[in-house]
């Protein structure tokens, strides 16, 4: 099944190109991470999908309803946490989730479990009695959290939920987004390369309104893994790094001194096939193996690559 | 009109906690009360101010005289308060992503605007019944029984003044994200509309005429303004209309 289905949507802002024909497929209760620099056009593929923005040209379906005007089942599906929430702050934490569930027909007896449940789990228990006016950051993230999931949302977007928390407040965003993916669908709009790396199923890279690859993380890495094997041996390797060269799916084999160590690096073409084969080979060479290990890029390396070809281009 | 009760009952609300109810009664009583005793003290407190009154004499004030002197300075101060009190009302809710935060519920953008300006609305018309209770009383009980009907007509046109004063405001603010750019405009209109009600013929047709209408049921005066009436009643709806219809076109 598909919560997010967006279809050649564009937004021109005049003459700048703020999307440019985004074509996505997001399958249900997955976390979505929509990666980009700033001013990628990631908020304004949220709101586009909102319906906050209106799209030059293109369709788009959340939740099996079209965004477009004056929708309410599709607002009543899903939950916005935007990247700056913005509360009124003369209520009380507990006062501002009542009148979200009002807003959304929860009978009273339901809305008041639910509004407990939910201050329970952002921890805002004891802080709910208070005004919001004063909130820190991270609270008003927390509560702006609960108020997006007041609706048990199939889908919820969240807009670059942890960029402005401490460390701890982030840890615990990206648990609370762990927890949640067992219920609903997360599009979560992002820079953090880190909390992608940690809470993603699959990504979305866009970079100048342009979708620029879609793939879980585990097969972005594959794909973009530069697949160096690196090894260290007690005795003298040059001779089988000579020899690797002879290998078909082997390249580049070549030995690097880092900190005084002799390291062979060598790349694969196939990199299945050279995690099966590579140690046999060097059981054949006979050296004395003292550290093997497949470095595999990080998520800023492969975004950056990704960002550099594009501008290469 | 989705959602529009929870919508009302927390603007309602809002009119309580930051304090609008009062700071909005309070001058509307301000005047309510003063009007009458100005009228009745005037000639005592130029005595005490020292001026000596054998050159000039003043009559003795008339209930009509301080009616429609209290029916004036509202319609002036009104407007102000009432521009004061409705520019910031959804431009501030857009500049500060609140408009946002309500709007991605299950609500209409009609019953987002609709419950602003009735709260706003009702705030101004309670406090203009708080005022012309104790204006009315306080000319009866100082200077001399009134006409009470025609009071309650002055008090209904001008409330009615009003209430497009806030419809006209509530417009531009969901125009801007300033709300002192929707003021200024506001006020504009409101003060280019009142230019216009002074033409004759072409003036008939004008909100501002209301509060002439007014005017003439205290003073006995049988000139009437309706067309001026369904013209303020059009243009109320036109400004709600076009308010919803702006946000709905709005990127947020």
């Amino acid at each position: 099944m598909t919560s997010i289905k967006i279809d050649n949507l564009s937004k021109h802002y005049g003459k700048i190109i703020a999307l440019d024909k985004l074509n996505l497929e997001v399958p249900d209760n997955i976390v979505f991470g929509f990666l980009g620099p700033n001013g990628a056009g990631k908020t304004t593929t949220v709101k586009l999908l909102t319906g906050f923005s209106r799209p030059t040209s293109g369709d788009a379906w959340v939740a099996d309803e079209k965004v477009g005007d004056g929708n309410y089942l599709l607002n009543a599906k899903t939950g916005l946490l935007p990247d700056v929430p913005a509360f009124y702050n003369w209520m009380t934490g507990r006062e501002f989730l009542y009148f979200v569930g009002e807003l959304y027909d929860i009978p009273s007896g339901e809305l008041k479990s639910r509004v407990g449940e939910l201050l329970e789990m952002v921890e805002l228990i004891e802080a709910g009695r208070r005004r919001i006016g004063g909130y820190s950051r991270g609270m008003r993230q927390r509560l702006g959290i609960a108020q997006a999931l007041i609706n048990r949302p199939r889908v919820l977007f969240m807009d670059e939920p942890t960029s402005a928390l401490d460390p701890i407040g982030r840890r615990e965003v990206l648990e609370l987004i762990l927890r949640l993916r067992e219920s609903a669908t997360i599009f979560m709009s992002t820079h953090i390369l880190s909390d992608v790396e940690r809470v993603c199923d699959m990504v979305g890279i866009i970079n100048q309104g342009k979708l620029l690859t879609v793939s879980s993380v585990e097969a972005l890495r594959h794909k973009y893994t530069h697949s160096a094997f690196e090894m260290e041996f007690i005795e003298d390797a040059r001779p089988f790094a000579e020899s690797l060269n002879q290998i078909p799916w082997l390249t580049e084999p070549k030995i690097v001194i880092e900190g005084g160590t002799p390291i062979l690096r060598v790349s694969a073409v196939d990199i299945d096939y050279a995690r099966r084969e590579l140690p046999r080979l060097i059981s054949e060479s006979g050296l004395t193996l003292t550290r093997y290990e497949l470095s595999q890029p990080s998520l800023e390396e492969i975004f950056i690559n990704i960002m550099e070809s594009e501008n290469n281009r | 009109m989705k959602g529009l009760a929870p919508l009302l009952k927390k603007e309602l609300k809002e009119q309580f906690k930051t304090y609008r109810w009062l700071i909005v009664g309070g001058i509307f009583l301000l005047f309510g009360i003063t009007t009458p005793l100005m009228f009745k003290y005037l000639p005592e407190i130029l005595e005490f101010a020292g001026e000596q009154l054998t050159i000039i004499e003043i009559p003795p004030p008339t209930a009509v005289q301080s009616l429609s002197e209290y029916a004036s300075t509202i319609g002036q101060i009104g407007i102000l308060v009432a521009v004061l009190v409705a520019m910031g009302s959804i431009a501030n809710e857009l500049r500060h992503g609140t408009a946002i935060m309500t709007m991605s519920k299950p609500v209409s953008r009609l019953a987002f605007v609709s419950a602003k300006f009735i709260a706003m609305s009702l705030t101004f018309l309670g406090s203009m019944v708080l005022a012309s209770i104790f204006c009315f009383a306080y000319t009866v009980w100082l200077i001399e029984s009134a006409d009470i009907q025609a009071f309650i007509g002055l008090n209904l046109l001008l409330g009615l003044f009003l209430v497009f004063c806030l419809a006209i405001t509530l417009l531009f603010s969901s125009f801007f994200k300033s709300s002192l750019a929707a003021g200024g405009l506001a006020l504009a209109v409101i003060v280019a509309q009142a230019g216009l009600a002074v033409l004759p013929r072409f003036g008939d047709y004008m909100p501002g005429k209301l509060l002439g209408w007014g005017n003439n049921l205290l003073t006995g005066n049988g000139e009437s303004y309706w067309w001026a009436l369904a013209i303020t009643i059009g243009v109320i709806c036109f400004c709600i209309y076009f308010a919803q219809r702006t946000l709905k076109h709005k990127d947020l």
